[in-house]
Protein backbone atom coordinates (compact mmCIF):
# COMPACT_ATOMS: atom_id res chain seq x y z
CA UNK A 1 0.00 0.00 0.00
CA UNK A 2 1.28 3.47 -0.85
CA UNK A 3 1.51 6.25 1.70
CA UNK A 4 -1.46 8.06 0.14
CA UNK A 5 -3.57 4.88 0.39
CA UNK A 6 -2.79 4.54 4.09
CA UNK A 7 -3.53 8.24 4.72
CA UNK A 8 -6.89 7.99 2.92
CA UNK A 9 -7.73 4.81 4.85
CA UNK A 10 -6.92 6.39 8.22
CA UNK A 11 -8.84 9.58 7.38
CA UNK A 12 -11.79 7.42 6.37
CA UNK A 13 -11.68 5.60 9.72
CA UNK A 14 -11.52 8.95 11.56
CA UNK A 15 -14.46 10.59 9.77
CA UNK A 16 -16.59 7.42 9.88
CA UNK A 17 -16.03 7.00 13.62
CA UNK A 18 -16.61 10.72 14.29
CA UNK A 19 -19.79 10.62 12.22
CA UNK A 20 -21.17 7.58 14.04
CA UNK A 21 -20.31 9.05 17.44
CA UNK A 22 -21.88 12.39 16.51
CA UNK A 23 -25.11 10.63 15.45
CA UNK A 24 -25.07 8.66 18.70
CA UNK A 25 -24.58 11.88 20.68
CA UNK A 26 -27.42 13.54 18.74
CA UNK A 27 -29.77 10.62 19.36
CA UNK A 28 -29.01 10.29 23.08
CA UNK A 29 -29.10 14.06 23.74
CA UNK A 30 -32.68 14.10 22.45
CA UNK A 31 -33.73 10.75 23.90
CA UNK A 32 -36.32 12.27 26.24
CA UNK A 33 -38.35 13.45 23.22
CA UNK A 34 -40.54 11.20 21.06
CA UNK A 35 -41.38 11.01 17.37
CA UNK A 36 -41.36 14.34 15.55
CA UNK A 37 -40.22 16.23 18.66
CA UNK A 38 -37.20 13.92 18.82
CA UNK A 39 -36.21 14.87 15.26
CA UNK A 40 -36.89 18.59 15.80
CA UNK A 41 -34.73 18.59 18.90
CA UNK A 42 -31.92 16.73 17.12
CA UNK A 43 -31.94 19.03 14.07
CA UNK A 44 -31.45 22.10 16.30
CA UNK A 45 -28.33 20.63 17.87
CA UNK A 46 -24.85 20.77 16.35
CA UNK A 47 -24.24 17.02 16.77
CA UNK A 48 -26.38 15.79 13.93
CA UNK A 49 -24.86 18.36 11.55
CA UNK A 50 -21.36 17.35 12.56
CA UNK A 51 -22.40 13.79 11.68
CA UNK A 52 -23.73 14.86 8.28
CA UNK A 53 -20.53 16.79 7.47
CA UNK A 54 -18.44 13.75 8.45
CA UNK A 55 -20.50 11.56 6.13
CA UNK A 56 -20.04 13.95 3.19
CA UNK A 57 -16.27 13.84 3.71
CA UNK A 58 -16.36 10.07 4.15
CA UNK A 59 -18.16 9.71 0.83
CA UNK A 60 -15.34 11.54 -1.02
CA UNK A 61 -12.58 9.79 0.95
CA UNK A 62 -14.06 6.35 0.29
CA UNK A 63 -14.28 7.07 -3.42
CA UNK A 64 -10.64 8.26 -3.48
CA UNK A 65 -9.56 5.22 -1.43
CA UNK A 66 -11.28 2.84 -3.87
CA UNK A 67 -9.42 4.42 -6.79
CA UNK A 68 -6.20 3.17 -5.21
CA UNK A 69 -7.07 -0.32 -3.91
CA UNK A 70 -8.99 -3.26 -5.41
CA UNK A 71 -12.61 -3.30 -4.22
CA UNK A 72 -12.23 -6.63 -2.37
CA UNK A 73 -9.27 -5.26 -0.38
CA UNK A 74 -11.12 -1.97 0.20
CA UNK A 75 -14.19 -3.53 1.84
CA UNK A 76 -12.01 -5.81 4.00
CA UNK A 77 -9.79 -2.95 5.20
CA UNK A 78 -12.95 -0.92 5.82
CA UNK A 79 -14.07 -3.49 8.41
CA UNK A 80 -11.64 -1.94 10.91
CA UNK A 81 -14.25 0.84 11.33
CA UNK A 82 -16.42 -1.58 13.33
CA UNK A 83 -13.56 -2.18 15.77
CA UNK A 84 -12.67 1.50 16.20
CA UNK A 85 -16.32 2.49 16.75
CA UNK A 86 -16.82 -0.20 19.41
CA UNK A 87 -13.68 0.87 21.27
CA UNK A 88 -14.68 4.55 21.02
CA UNK A 89 -18.18 3.66 22.30
CA UNK A 90 -16.57 1.93 25.26
CA UNK A 91 -14.70 5.09 26.28
CA UNK A 92 -17.18 7.82 25.32
CA UNK A 93 -20.54 6.19 26.05
CA UNK A 94 -19.43 3.62 28.64
CA UNK A 95 -20.71 0.79 26.46
CA UNK A 96 -19.69 -2.59 27.75
CA UNK A 97 -17.24 -4.86 25.95
CA UNK A 98 -18.55 -8.34 26.62
CA UNK A 99 -16.55 -11.53 26.07
CA UNK A 100 -17.97 -12.10 22.58
CA UNK A 101 -17.40 -8.48 21.60
CA UNK A 102 -13.74 -8.69 22.62
CA UNK A 103 -13.26 -11.93 20.68
CA UNK A 104 -15.02 -10.41 17.65
CA UNK A 105 -12.90 -7.25 17.81
CA UNK A 106 -9.68 -9.28 17.99
CA UNK A 107 -10.68 -11.55 15.10
CA UNK A 108 -11.56 -8.57 12.87
CA UNK A 109 -8.32 -6.77 13.79
CA UNK A 110 -6.30 -9.93 12.93
CA UNK A 111 -8.20 -10.35 9.65
CA UNK A 112 -7.60 -6.72 8.62
CA UNK A 113 -3.89 -7.07 9.47
CA UNK A 114 -3.59 -10.20 7.31
CA UNK A 115 -5.35 -8.46 4.38
CA UNK A 116 -3.16 -5.38 4.93
CA UNK A 117 -0.01 -7.43 4.28
CA UNK A 118 -1.36 -8.48 0.90
CA UNK B 1 -44.13 -16.68 6.92
CA UNK B 2 -41.84 -14.65 9.20
CA UNK B 3 -38.89 -16.79 8.15
CA UNK B 4 -39.44 -15.92 4.51
CA UNK B 5 -39.66 -12.22 5.45
CA UNK B 6 -36.28 -12.39 7.21
CA UNK B 7 -34.59 -14.22 4.35
CA UNK B 8 -35.93 -11.77 1.76
CA UNK B 9 -34.98 -8.84 4.00
CA UNK B 10 -31.40 -10.06 4.55
CA UNK B 11 -31.03 -10.79 0.84
CA UNK B 12 -32.29 -7.31 -0.05
CA UNK B 13 -29.85 -5.78 2.43
CA UNK B 14 -26.89 -7.67 0.97
CA UNK B 15 -27.93 -6.85 -2.61
CA UNK B 16 -28.30 -3.11 -1.84
CA UNK B 17 -24.95 -2.99 0.01
CA UNK B 18 -23.22 -4.87 -2.81
CA UNK B 19 -24.77 -2.57 -5.42
CA UNK B 20 -23.49 0.46 -3.48
CA UNK B 21 -19.90 -0.83 -3.25
CA UNK B 22 -19.71 -2.05 -6.85
CA UNK B 23 -21.12 1.29 -8.06
CA UNK B 24 -18.56 3.16 -5.93
CA UNK B 25 -15.76 1.18 -7.55
CA UNK B 26 -17.10 1.78 -11.06
CA UNK B 27 -17.48 5.49 -10.24
CA UNK B 28 -13.87 5.70 -9.03
CA UNK B 29 -12.54 3.82 -12.06
CA UNK B 30 -14.51 6.07 -14.39
CA UNK B 31 -13.22 9.25 -12.68
CA UNK B 32 -9.53 8.28 -12.87
CA UNK B 33 -6.98 9.75 -12.49
CA UNK B 34 -7.57 10.55 -8.83
CA UNK B 35 -7.08 14.23 -7.99
CA UNK B 36 -8.53 16.31 -5.19
CA UNK B 37 -9.99 18.92 -7.50
CA UNK B 38 -13.27 20.02 -9.09
CA UNK B 39 -12.53 18.23 -12.36
CA UNK B 40 -12.35 14.89 -10.52
CA UNK B 41 -15.66 15.56 -8.75
CA UNK B 42 -17.24 16.54 -12.08
CA UNK B 43 -16.06 13.24 -13.58
CA UNK B 44 -17.52 11.40 -10.56
CA UNK B 45 -20.95 13.03 -10.79
CA UNK B 46 -20.98 13.13 -14.58
CA UNK B 47 -21.23 9.34 -14.87
CA UNK B 48 -24.28 7.28 -13.82
CA UNK B 49 -22.35 5.02 -11.39
CA UNK B 50 -22.38 7.31 -8.41
CA UNK B 51 -26.19 7.40 -8.52
CA UNK B 52 -26.20 3.61 -8.34
CA UNK B 53 -24.23 3.99 -5.11
CA UNK B 54 -26.89 6.40 -3.78
CA UNK B 55 -29.68 3.97 -4.66
CA UNK B 56 -27.76 1.17 -2.93
CA UNK B 57 -27.18 3.24 0.24
CA UNK B 58 -30.75 4.51 0.47
CA UNK B 59 -32.17 1.05 -0.24
CA UNK B 60 -29.87 -0.52 2.36
CA UNK B 61 -30.84 2.12 4.93
CA UNK B 62 -34.58 1.53 4.62
CA UNK B 63 -34.19 -2.26 4.45
CA UNK B 64 -32.03 -2.10 7.59
CA UNK B 65 -34.57 0.04 9.49
CA UNK B 66 -37.42 -2.30 8.47
CA UNK B 67 -35.45 -5.39 9.44
CA UNK B 68 -34.47 -3.92 12.81
CA UNK B 69 -38.14 -3.41 13.62
CA UNK B 70 -38.85 -7.13 13.36
CA UNK B 71 -35.62 -9.14 13.34
CA UNK B 72 -33.30 -9.72 16.30
CA UNK B 73 -30.42 -7.26 16.02
CA UNK B 74 -27.66 -9.92 16.10
CA UNK B 75 -28.45 -11.73 12.84
CA UNK B 76 -29.40 -8.39 11.27
CA UNK B 77 -26.00 -6.95 12.23
CA UNK B 78 -24.19 -9.96 10.80
CA UNK B 79 -26.20 -9.86 7.58
CA UNK B 80 -25.46 -6.16 7.16
CA UNK B 81 -21.73 -6.96 7.04
CA UNK B 82 -21.82 -10.20 5.07
CA UNK B 83 -21.71 -8.19 1.86
CA UNK B 84 -17.98 -8.64 2.35
CA UNK B 85 -18.38 -12.08 0.75
CA UNK B 86 -20.63 -11.00 -2.12
CA UNK B 87 -18.52 -7.90 -2.88
CA UNK B 88 -15.31 -9.97 -2.91
CA UNK B 89 -16.75 -12.61 -5.25
CA UNK B 90 -18.21 -9.98 -7.59
CA UNK B 91 -14.86 -8.13 -7.61
CA UNK B 92 -13.18 -11.27 -8.88
CA UNK B 93 -15.74 -11.45 -11.67
CA UNK B 94 -16.09 -7.74 -12.61
CA UNK B 95 -12.73 -6.18 -11.70
CA UNK B 96 -10.36 -9.15 -12.12
CA UNK B 97 -9.43 -9.05 -8.42
CA UNK B 98 -7.44 -12.13 -7.48
CA UNK B 99 -8.40 -14.41 -4.59
CA UNK B 100 -5.05 -14.55 -2.81
CA UNK B 101 -4.40 -16.44 0.45
CA UNK B 102 -4.10 -13.27 2.59
CA UNK B 103 -7.52 -12.18 1.31
CA UNK B 104 -9.13 -15.57 1.93
CA UNK B 105 -7.64 -15.96 5.44
CA UNK B 106 -8.14 -12.29 6.38
CA UNK B 107 -11.70 -12.29 5.04
CA UNK B 108 -12.53 -15.49 6.94
CA UNK B 109 -11.16 -13.97 10.20
CA UNK B 110 -13.22 -10.80 9.67
CA UNK B 111 -16.40 -12.82 9.01
CA UNK B 112 -15.73 -14.93 12.14
CA UNK B 113 -15.31 -11.69 14.11
CA UNK B 114 -18.57 -10.29 12.76
CA UNK B 115 -20.39 -13.50 13.76
CA UNK B 116 -18.99 -13.12 17.31
CA UNK B 117 -20.19 -9.49 17.45
CA UNK B 118 -23.61 -10.60 16.19
CA UNK B 119 -23.73 -13.15 19.01
CA UNK B 120 -22.86 -10.51 21.59
CA UNK B 121 -25.62 -8.22 20.25
CA UNK B 122 -28.10 -11.08 20.57
CA UNK B 123 -27.12 -11.69 24.19
CA UNK B 124 -27.34 -7.99 25.03
CA UNK B 125 -30.80 -7.88 23.49
CA UNK B 126 -31.98 -10.87 25.50
CA UNK B 127 -31.05 -9.02 28.68
CA UNK B 128 -32.89 -5.86 27.63
CA UNK B 129 -35.89 -7.61 26.20
CA UNK B 130 -37.93 -9.27 28.95
CA UNK B 131 -40.59 -10.35 26.46
CA UNK B 132 -39.12 -12.75 23.89
CA UNK B 133 -42.07 -12.48 21.52
CA UNK B 134 -40.04 -13.02 18.38
CA UNK B 135 -37.91 -15.93 17.33
CA UNK B 136 -35.77 -16.52 14.30
CA UNK B 137 -36.22 -20.21 13.77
Amino acid sequence: MSQLTIILWMLNVIVDTSGQLAFKAAASASAEHDGLAHWKHMLKRPWIWLGVICYVFEFVLWLAFLSLVPLSVGVMLGSINIVVIMIAGRFLFKESLSKWRLIGIMLIACGVTVVGFE
Amino acid sequence: MMKRFYILGFLALIIFDTLAQVSFKFASVHAEPLAMDAAWLIRVFGAPWIYGAFVGYIGAFFTWMTLLKYAPVGPAFAASHLELISVTLISVWLFDDSLTWPKIIGGALIIAGILCLARSEDEAEKVVQADPSETLA
